[in-house]
């Protein structure tokens, strides 16, 4: 009976290890192959950059059990910083460090005092920090323009561009641009994959699993709560603002509505929940599986007789249908589900063998 | 720029009065059940929603809409509480969160799908109507909103206080272990705390609606607001949340004279995460800290 596990253990390795290098040899391989006509590469690039949201929301929300509903201000302070340098002249990739560093610094801004309230409190705060953000971010170029100390920062008046928004100049290679930024989109999730696992596995992440167990009893045995929510939500703050960065860098458009914007703060909320929330796999799945979803949904159409229903709008309420069904019934999301399912699965296993090796002895006379 | 400031108080107290009825509901259903309801916006929402049908396709009078809304989102509330948010009572507060941010998100976008994204607007005979009382030009249509809202909280303030459910609902607020030791039904309680709580933001979509105009996206701003509310005018009390609608509203008017009204909302946000973080007790919290020092009697 011991034996059975560790032989069972052993092996699904392996193959666990043999099934991602394939699939990493498929991902590199994905830009070469030009598959469907480089869409297949579009959304895996998009993949890469939810992956890293995901991954850095859950380090800050699943491990240390806060929930933001603010990430938008990173993500769209990364993405300002990048464009607004990178206009100035900077290059674009030397401001990636530096787009991180910013939403870290501001992360730090407001984290500082909303991180002393408690669960719900904490999470309604960030949603008013992130509504506050978004419209000083829209209307930023006005305030600026009538203060002599800040003047200096335009360039031919402008500085945010308000809600028009600011554009990059495209480089005249796309594709190789493009490709380029797929690797580097890939390079990025790695490193929020693996910052995410060291989190995890470290005595730091004790203490923020300590934190979302229960805080009082974390403070009783000398976890420092407040240094290491702080410490949580600037490793959290700093990948999603060089996650901006890098959106900023591939699409060359901003504007406050799509980077500072609540549906990227609820896409951050959604993606790990839905996976697995505190988890290393879960919010992985949950952007997989967000990407896909929202792909799908955006370029469908419903055709019922002469009734057409553009569904372009829907894949918010699929989200918000899929979250309320996991916070009811797997609030361990996809990742609990598949657990649940490969449990069920092994205890199947033995039975069925029992069952075929009693049924000839049963057929005897 | 020349301001009239009369003007713009009394408008301030007008609003406050909607205010005042939009966060009651948030601040009822925090109280009986400790659940911060993010679907509260979307309710708003569909109440708005639910006005311009009303009004438009069935013609009754704008200010007749609520004898219709008010029942029909008491009902989908007691829905929602027995068939959904029960069921999260007891879990950690964060799953209660997201289950009603679940629903909110479905609300909203069933609104976009049925009403598409464009933004309405509700034209009533008096909208544009407008009285002067001591030089102060007054909006007719505010005026018979502010005094909607109010009755509606007086008479749950009322039923609050002298009928036998209103009794236990306050009572289940108060501690919800010991109503049940004496017998109350806090299941139950809950179910029409949460269907009254529901019903007050239908009414308060519905008048915002007569008064603003709506998409589906409308009510996440008011649901800040009314935080910022109930956080500021405590959670115990109907006073307190009447306060905060009015604290709000003059600072929101008065904002004007200093930033520009583009960045009006801005300061209603400021006001939530500040009071959030430097006086969780609100503005009765502050009361009770000063008394005992003798700055205010």
């Amino acid at each position: 009976m011991s034996k059975l596990p560790r032989s069972f253990g052993r092996r699904p390795f392996t193959w666990k290890l043999w099934a991602g290098l394939a699939g990493l040899l498929f991902l590199l391989a994905i830009p070469l192959l030009r598959l469907a006509g480089g869409y297949l590469q579009t959304l895996g690039f998009l993949t890469f950059l939810y992956v890293t949201m995901s991954t850095a929301w859950n380090i800050l929300g699943g491990y240390t059990g806060q929930t933001s509903f603010g990430h938008a201000t990173f993500y769209g302070l990364g993405a300002y910083t990048t464009t607004i340098l990178a206009l100035r002249g900077v290059p674009p990739l030397l401001t990636l460090p530096l787009a991180g560093v910013i939403a870290a610094v501001y992360g730090l801004l407001w984290g500082y005092p909303c991180l002393r309230l408690r669960g719900q409190y904490f999470a309604i705060a960030t949603i008013g920090v992130g509504e506050a953000t978004r419209l000083l971010m829209l209307n930023l170029d006005d305030l600026v323009k009538h203060s002599a100390l800040f003047e200096g920062l335009l360039r031919k008046g402008v500085l945010t561009g308000g809600a028009t928004g600011l554009m990059l100049p495209t480089p005249p290679d796309i594709r190789a641009y493009a490709t380029a930024f797929y690797y580097g989109g890939m390079a990025l999730m790695f490193v929020a994959l693996a910052v995410s696992w060291w989190v995890k596995n470290s005595k730091f992440g004790l203490g923020l699993f300590a934190i979302n167990m229960d805080i009082d009893a974390a403070e009783t045995v000398g976890v420092p709560t407040t240094r290491y929510k702080i410490l949580a939500l600037l490793l959290s703050a700093f990948m999603v603002g060089m996650a901006g960065s890098v959106y900023a860098q591939y699409v060359f458009y901003i504007d406050p509505q799509t980077v500072f914007g609540f549906p990227v703060s609820i896409a951050m909320v959604l993606m790990p929940t839905i996976g697995g929330i505190g988890t290393l796999v879960g919010p992985v799945l949950g952007a997989v599986v967000y990407v896909v979803v929202q792909d799908r949904i955006l370029t469908a159409n419903l055709t019922l007789g002469a009734f057409r229903l553009s569904l372009s709008t829907m894949h918010l309420l699929v989200y918000g249908g899929l979250l309320v069904l996991i916070v009811l019934f797997e609030p361990k999301g996809l990742i609990g589900l598949l657990r649940r399912f490969v449990s069920w699965w092994e205890r199947r296993g033995p039975q069925r063998v029992a069952a075929a090796s009693s049924h000839p002895r049963r057929g005897e006379p | 720029m020349n301001i009239d400031l009369p003007a713009l108080i009394v408008g301030a107290v007008l609003l406050a009065g909607l205010y005042a009825t939009m966060s009651y509901g948030l601040a009822l259903i925090y109280g009986v059940m400790k659940i911060v309801n993010l679907a509260h916006a979307g309710v708003m929402m569909w109440g708005a929603y639910a006005a311009f049908l009303v009004i438009t396709r069935l013609g009754v009078n704008p200010f007749l809409a609520p004898v219709i809304i008010v029942p029909l989102f008491f009902g989908l509330g007691m829905l929602m509480q027995r068939f959904i948010v029960r069921r999260v009572m007891y879990a950690p507060p964060i799953s209660s969160l997201l289950l009603l941010f679940g629903i909110w998100l479905i609300m909203q976008n069933v609104a976009y799908l049925l009403f598409s994204g464009d933004t309405r607007t509700i034209t009533t005979p008096y909208t544009l109507t407008t009285f002067k009382v001591a030089g102060i030009s007054i909006s007719v249509n505010r005026l018979v909103v502010f005094a909607v809202g109010i009755l509606a909280l007086v008479g749950l303030q009322r039923f609050l206080g002298h009928t036998y459910v209103g009794k236990a609902i306050r009572a289940t607020a108060q501690d919800g272990a010991a109503s049940q030791l004496v017998g109350i039904n806090t299941d139950r309680i809950m179910e029409f705390a949460f269907g009254i709580g529901t019903a007050l933001a239908g009414l308060a979509g519905t008048l915002m609606a007569l008064i603003f105009a709506f998409d589906p996206d409308f009510g996440r701003s008011h649901l800040l607001k009314g935080f910022c509310i109930v956080v500021l005018g405590g959670l115990e009390s109907f006073v307190g949340v009447a306060l905060g609608a009015l604290v709000l509203a003059l600072a929101e008017a008065l904002s004007i004279l200093v930033v520009m009204p583009a960045l009006q909302d801005f300061i209603s946000f400021a006001i939530l995460v500040i009071v959030l973080v430097i006086m969780p007790g609100g503005i009765m919290g502050l009361i009770a800290m000063l008394k005992p020092k003798g700055v205010i009697r």
